[in-house]
């Protein structure tokens, strides 16, 4: 063992990511290369009256356009087939593509799609949630009923309700009937732009055959699969190979330009580059969704949690995307952390004319788990009772069950994140003086259980290739995590080893970099991988040194004779001797985590059922307001965060760091507003990204406490330090100024107007 | 239009319109990939270079307002034997980077505050990178690698 799990090594992509010389999927130039741009709907719901296009073909170095009339365009999606590549009759957001044109630059394609005549009348759009569940709302698809679903796949849905998720069990009215006290609050969330730096962006070739899509992608095998069904093609016509990316935090898990691409290059006989500019991938992006959350607790003389009702409307935008899923979420959240009786929960995403919304790091996590935690603090604070103590005094203890009635063995592990933040600052000491507050927050989250795979190969030099399709999308879990796991296998630096680059034609399925899966699962793979090519390298060593493979040892890049180390050959005379005389040295390894029990009629619409391989976390945020202003200042933020194993501890701490950032950007200033289903904001400057003058440093406490299934014990890490940010900060935001502030993003003017009704 | 300039030490020369963003001629034109494009709007800092030593947002630059002038991309970065120079050592070795794209940009901005002011504190750090945006890393590793230079450089 070179003790390589557990040690800050550094990225394997280092140096490519500081020279410039990384390729991102940006920066990939083919000869023969055109340019793309699309034509989109610049209203949010309309009908199209009229489109030409005649003067966009005839414009000097245009190649031609597309339209909904030159291709297959039937309806496709992630889960419900409810997604046009080119809006026909009806434009459903703005945003949405109605054409295509492609030429020999990108200024060109520019300069001639400006001369495209189209004619959309404008028709009442679904503008919010409300709206879309009003009696008589328009429907924003009247032919919602003929869209199909996979196989097997169904869930209750109906008009603008695009799913709905919803468990009534017994004793809710009857809790609600016999309770000393009952808090109720409503919540309302805005949406959240991944904005990763990358725009989104395709290049596609056809070579009379088959398509190979280069992508900066988080899902390449995704890509292939969603490609295939939109334009009608077998998923195994297209190769996806991936590249560098930009950042994706959920915007690049599902579809977007590729198969525009795809069509272009094969219509037009070159390879085709699709890419966005800003303030169009700002305005399509599958944000996170903007919510409504009702809330209402039953509680007992003694403080008790007796039982709850939640109702949750998501807002889904013009199609479902992977939505359908979310409405599930609920259902893990508000039963969890604390003990509480029967919990009844609806949960409906709603179509609107706005964008698709989507994954985004945490998903609808972030805001179930502000709708928790604020009304925990409210429900305290009725009580008079310390926000803290109120919380511990009614924690989970392991074996708990959730309203699905999966099981919690390890629910305890809560309370020990509870003492990690009070160690590294006592909360009686916090939030004192001033305009200045204190909250506090946790969360539960899963691993993402989807399959992976890696195939190893011992090279005969003695380095070790992993070959696989999951993605390095900046978190580390390629560049640090999976690479080390594989090191410690075989006693190798991990500089040693070398992990290719996705490309869908050569790995096996990967389910791509989402829900914190990547070093769980395909380090898991490594590890299943790394018996077979174990056995491989010791019975090719017991020939070389005339030993039984039990007896050796395979430590320090070498094989050596238990009790007789002078005995030994190296890993690459291994490689070498098995390449010549037996074959060279490989193996495969897969793995997806088995999912955890659950009563299946606990609910209906239930579409991802379970929480496998849950963590647990608290955060404490400390807060300074300026009442002049309204402006909200991090004093301090303190996160402990169970991880299982910290394979790497440097990059653990970047995730946590960055993931708290991206969760202050939510809570206090990333603004999507919605008008009339348009997006208010539509730059990056406008938006309100966090700056390194807004971030403070996180105060980090790790728990370890290893997952026995994972690799070296590892859990998921990327996804939960977003996940209580925005409870934290609304927590401390309601301390210092006394009054609640019930919105993400809680915005100066928001507690400017909080500060001034009293 | 003709214009003449000095990129990375070498002299070119490129024909370009007018208009035309010091970016896209290095990125189309010259095919120096290593700056990035994630706004053309001046808001990000991704597409920075150095103009003598200056940073600009060549994504709203004209090329022809460079001509004459020596622009420095993150390519001009590395030592001749393509060794990293202290800063990008130091990004590698403190975690600065996850993504990568906002990188080279964060580099050469880096490069001009160090050059101006070679013990920065802190804040100072931070107010210099105020115009870059990193959506990945919250920024605190990125300022250790600048102080963790400064430290080297001291003792
Ligand atoms: S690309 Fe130039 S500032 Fe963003
Ligand atoms: S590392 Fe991804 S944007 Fe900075």
């Amino acid at each position: 063992m070179t003790g390589e799990v557990g040690r800050s090594s550094i990225r394997s992509d280092g140096a490519a990511k500081t020279t410039g010389k990384a390729i991102f999927g940006t920066d990939v130039i083919l000869p023969g290369m055109l340019h793309a741009r699309l034509l989109r709907s610049t209203v949010p719901a309309g009908r199209i009256i009229s489109l030409d296009l005649s003067k966009v073909v005839e414009f000097p170095g245009v190649h031609g356009v597309l339209t909904a009339a030159d291709t297959p365009n039937q309806r496709s999606g992630l889960v419900l087939m409810d997604a046009p590549l080119f809006a026909s009759e009806f434009v459903r957001f703005e945003g949405e593509p109605i054409a295509a044109v492609v030429a020999d630059t990108r200024a060109i394609a520019n300069q001639a799609l400006a001369l495209a005549s189209l004619e959309i009348e404008e028709i009442h759009s679904v503008g919010s949630v409300e709206e879309a569940i009003a009696p008589n709302a328009p429907l924003v698809h009247p032919d919602w009923e003929s869209f199909a679903t996979p196989p097997g796949l169904e869930w209750p849905r109906s008009g603008n309700i695009v799913a709905e998720t919803s468990s009534d069990p017994e004793g809710v009215d009857e809790a609600f009937a016999g309770a000393t006290t009952v808090v109720e609050d409503q919540f309302e969330t805005g949406r959240q732009y991944q904005a990763y730096m990358e725009p989104r962006m395709a290049v596609a070739e056809f070579d009379g055959q088959r398509f190979t899509i280069h992508v900066a992608h988080q899902f390449p095998y995704n890509v292939r699969d969603r490609v295939a069904a939109a334009i009608g093609v077998n998923p195994s016509e297209i190769r996806v190979v991936g590249h560098h990316i930009g950042g994706g935090f959920g915007a690049k898990l599902d579809t977007g330009l590729e198969p525009y691409a795809a069509l272009l290059a094969r219509r037009f006989g070159r390879p085709v580059r699709l890419a966005n500019d800003r303030s169009e991938d700002l305005l399509t992006c599958q944000c996170r969704d903007n919510a409504v959350i009702k809330i209402r607790t039953a509680i007992g003389k003694n403080g008790e949690l007796l039982a709850r009702d939640v109702d949750v409307l998501m807002d889904s935008g013009a199609s479902a995307t992977d939505i359908p899923f979310l409405t599930s979420i609920p259902m893990h959240v508000f039963g969890s952390l604390y003990r509480i009786g029967p919990v009844r929960i609806r949960t409906r995403a709603v179509y609107t004319n706005t964008a698709p919304t989507g994954a985004f790091r945490g998903v609808n996590g972030t805001h179930l788990y502000f709708a928790l935690e604020r009304h925990m603090d409210h429900i305290a604070n009725r009580l008079n009772i310390d926000r803290l103590e109120y919380r511990r005094s009614n924690l989970q203890p392991d074996g708990c069950k959730l309203p699905t009635g999966q099981v919690l063995n390890d629910a305890g592990i809560l309370s020990e994140a509870f003492d990690a933040v009070e160690q590294l600052a006592p909360w009686n000491g916090l939030g004192q003086g001033p305009n200045r507050g204190v909250g506090i927050a946790a969360c539960m989250w899963l691993t993402n259980p989807m399959p992976g795979s890696a195939t190893l190969k011992l090279n005969s030099d003695g380095t070790l290739g992993v070959l696989t399709a999951a993605t390095e999308n900046g978190s580390g879990a390629i560049a640090t995590g999976v690479r080390q796991i594989a090191a410690e296998e075989f006693g190798l630096p991990a500089e040693k080893v070398i992990v290719t680059m996705p490309d869908t034609d050569a790995a096996a399925f990967d389910a791509g970099s989402q829900g914190s899966r990547t070093t769980h699962i395909v380090g898991r793979a490594i590890r299943e991988a790394a018996i077979e090519v174990r056995a491989q390298i010791l019975d090719t060593a017991a020939d070389m040194l005339e030993a039984a493979p039990e007896d050796l040892e395979l430590a320090n890049e070498m094989v050596s004779v238990s009790g007789s180390p002078s005995k030994q050959v190296s890993l690459a005379e291994v490689a070498a001797t098995a390449q010549a005389n037996s074959g060279p040295i490989s193996g495969t390894g897969s793995y997806t985590t088995p999912m955890p029990p659950i009563n299946p009629t606990c609910a209906s619409g239930l579409l991802f059922p379970a929480f496998p391989t849950p963590t647990y976390h608290v955060h404490v945020a400390e807060v300074e307001i300026d009442p002049a202003t309204g402006i909200v200042r991090v004093l301090r933020y303190l996160v402990a965060q169970e991880v299982g194993k910290a394979i790497n501890p440097q990059a653990v701490r970047g995730q946590i760091q960055g993931g708290v950032a991206q969760g202050l950007g939510y809570a206090l200033w990333e603004t999507l507003q919605i008008d009339a289903g348009r997006y208010s904001q539509r730059t990056l400057e406008a938006y309100g990204l966090p700056l390194a003058t807004d971030t403070p440093e996180v105060e980090i406490a790790l728990l370890e406490h290893p997952d026995p299934a994972g690799p070296y014990g590892a859990k998921g890490v990327a996804e939960p330090p977003i996940i209580p940010v925005a409870a934290a900060i609304g927590n401390a935001v309601e301390h210092a100024i006394g009054k609640s502030v019930n919105t993400i993003p809680i915005t100066a003017e928001h507690v400017l107007e909080a500060l001034s009704n009293s | 239009m003709r214009t003449k300039l000095t990129v990375n030490t070498r002299d070119v020369s490129v024909e370009a319109p007018p208009t035309e963003t010091l970016l896209t001629t290095l990125r189309d034109r010259l095919q120096l990939t290593g700056t990035k494009e994630a706004c053309v709007e001046g808001e990000c800092g991704a597409c920075t270079v150095l103009l003598d030593g200056r940073p600009v947002d060549s994504c709203i630059y004209a090329t022809a307002a460079a001509a004459g002038l020596s622009v420095t991309t993150v390519e001009g970065l590395c030592g001749l034997d393509g060794s990293l120079s202290p800063l990008q050592q130091s990004f590698v070795d403190h975690f600065a980077i996850q993504c990568g794209f906002c990188t080279p940009g964060l580099l050469m901005t880096l490069n001009a505050l160090l050059e101006a002011n070679p013990d920065p504190d802190r804040e100072e750090i931070e107010n210099a990178i105020a115009g870059n945006l990193c959506r990945c890393t919250g920024y605190t590793q990125i300022v250790e690698a600048v102080e963790a230079i400064n430290q080297e450089s001291l003792s």
